[in-house]
């Protein structure tokens, strides 16, 4: 992390990240949503009936103010996140103990494997309806499908982590009279680090989709929720407002969340490169 | 005083990976390394060099003869003997003060004693100034020095070297000898070389032992009576006591490569 102090030193920091933005090709960024947001008024200003079909950003906005406004949607966006960080905790709990735990044993792996790739392709959208018929429209309903989204790509990359582990390094640890625990411990978690991190990004990625086709058809409240119901209720603006929402809280649980512990572990053992 | 390494007799055969076929690797090896003795086990490649190792390490079970250390037979893999592997043994995740460290900290010595006694080690084997460092910045030598340093430190009764400098430049290599002789010095402990390098198994070695290639076989025991202190490369190349029994490794190793070519 930065630290800088005085306003010299502030100033400096401030040209530095102004300049990784420009590098880092920010400006083309900027000028590209620039861009699609003039298609997107132009287009909305030619069609006929835009309110219903493509309202314009501007309307888009202006609706995000009257429920903003109403106190309502930072009440839906702390109720999709607080569902996705229970389900993703509880499904990253599960999924790294079980990943490893299959990964001991090549037996045990090569016979699961199978399966864990069939569950992994079968989306939680395609769940849905039968949790639905066990659990109808409740809470634990939205909870299973993200629990169930985010277990097996969890999983099924720890999985994969533990098996790629050199067996040299395995060998090694052998020879200097460690235990299985200890090998465990000290090479095979370790060894999974970017698989693990891998897993956790994609599980919690797809877990947040989930979580939106979950409250669209079982939930009360929510992102989700609030995109099928203004549907319902003929307010195109809201839906938009709810899809980019959904994008954008995306891009900064990744940024600021997920990204930052995969830098700190594995950049730092030089596992991956930078 | 018994000899620290004793194998008699000792077999090998195992089923080929892709064919299915049986593979002879030893054939009734027989051989023992005194207390700090300096042996070295030369052959061409595909003579058995490296499962004889992995025999000698625990990590495979052979099917015919017996390995004993210090008197007990070997069953597994053991803190009694330490391997020092080609490369990219020692863990990326971990510091070179706490991979060499490792095996202490394995056998539950003191946060204190341990960070004593792994810096005698680095101190030993030129790390010093790299204890934080890991793995990835370091250079292959380092890398090797540091898998050296972590076996010594774990204090095994037989060091097993399985080709530790065959990945490194040829300039490095030399180097990495001499210390490694220096080292042998200092600590004289009881060691294995494996090696398909003449030169480096007359430099390093007290006694070499030649392989015959597949199935391997103890083809010749070679003595080379050069003192640790005199061992220097500049020196040695003019010195009958090494060049004469090198030659004569030399000799049978290629009467091995030879063969294979008809």
């Amino acid at each position: 992390m930065r630290r800088s102090s005085g306003a010299a030193a502030g100033g400096a920091a401030r040209a530095g990240r102004w300049r990784r933005f420009v590098k880092g090709g920010g400006v083309e960024l900027l000028l590209l949503i620039l861009g699609i947001l003039i298609l997107w008024s132009v287009i909305s200003r030619i069609i006929p009936n835009p309110d219903r079909y493509l309202p314009s950003p501007l309307s888009v906005v202006l609706s995000s103010y009257d429920v903003i406004w109403k106190g309502l949607l930072p009440n839906y966006i702390g109720q999709t996140l607080w569902r996705l960080v229970v389900g993703s905790v509880i499904g990253l709990g599960l999924g790294i103990p079980f990943g490893i735990a299959l990964g001991l044993n090549r037996t045990v792996s090569d016979m699961f494997y199978p399966i864990m790739n069939f569950f992994q392709s079968i989306s939680g959208i395609a769940i849905l309806p039968i949790i639905v018929v066990w659990w109808g429209n409740s809470e634990k309903t939205v909870f299973a499908v993200i629990l169930y989204t985010c277990f097996f790509p969890i999983t099924f990359n720890v999985l994969t982590g533990v098996r790629s582990t050199p067996m040299i390094l395995v060998n090694a640890l052998r020879t200097l009279g460690a235990s299985r625990l200890r090998i465990v411990k000290d090479v095979l978690i370790p060894s999974a680090m970017p698989h693990i991190a891998t897993g956790a990004r994609l599980g919690i990625g797809y877990a947040w989709r989930a979580v939106i086709a979950g409250e669209m058809l079982a939930g009360r409240r929510g992102l989700g929720w609030m995109i099928f119901t203004s549907q319902d209720a003929d307010l195109t603006a809201q839906v938009i407002l709810g899809m980019l929402l959904i994008g954008a809280i995306w891009i900064m649980i990744d940024r600021f969340a997920l990204r930052p512990i995969e830098a700190d572990t594995i950049q730092r053992w030089g596992l991956v490169q930078r | 005083m018994p000899a620290k390494l004793i194998v008699e007799g000792l077999s090998h055969h195992y089923p080929d990976e892709y064919t299915g076929e049986d593979v002879h690797a030893l054939d009734q090896v027989s051989l023992s390394v005194e207390d700090g003795e300096f042996s070295a086990v030369v052959g061409p490649s595909g003579c058995g060099k490296t499962t004889l190792l992995n025999i000698l390490a625990g990590l495979l079970p052979h099917t015919e003869g017996s390995v004993r250390v210090d008197g007990r037979e070997v069953k597994g893999p053991g803190p009694d003997r330490g391997v020092v592997f080609q490369e990219h043994a020692i863990l990326p995740w971990r510091s070179v003060a706490r991979n060499i460290g490792h095996g202490l900290e394995i056998q539950g010595v003191p946060k204190n004693e341990r960070e004593r006694r792994a810096q005698e080690f680095i101190d030993l084997v030129g790390l010093s100034g790299f204890e934080d460092r890991y793995p990835h910045e370091l250079s292959g030598g380092m890398k090797q020095r540091c898998a050296l340093a972590r076996t010594l430190c774990a204090n095994p009764v037989v060091m097993l070297m399985d080709e530790p400098f065959a990945a490194v430049d040829a300039q490095t290599r030399i180097t990495l000898q001499e210390e490694l002789n220096r080292i042998a010095i200092a600590t004289r402990k009881t060691i294995l070389f494996i090696t398909h390098n003449v030169d480096e198994a007359a430099f390093l070695g007290d006694r070499c032992f030649i392989f015959s290639r597949r199935p391997g076989k103890l083809k010749a025991t070679v003595k080379i009576e050069v003192p640790r202190e005199k061992r220097i490369w500049k020196e040695l190349l003019s010195e009958k006591a090494y060049t004469e029994p090198r030659d004569e490794i030399l000799h049978l190793v290629r009467e091995e490569v030879f063969d294979e070519e008809e």
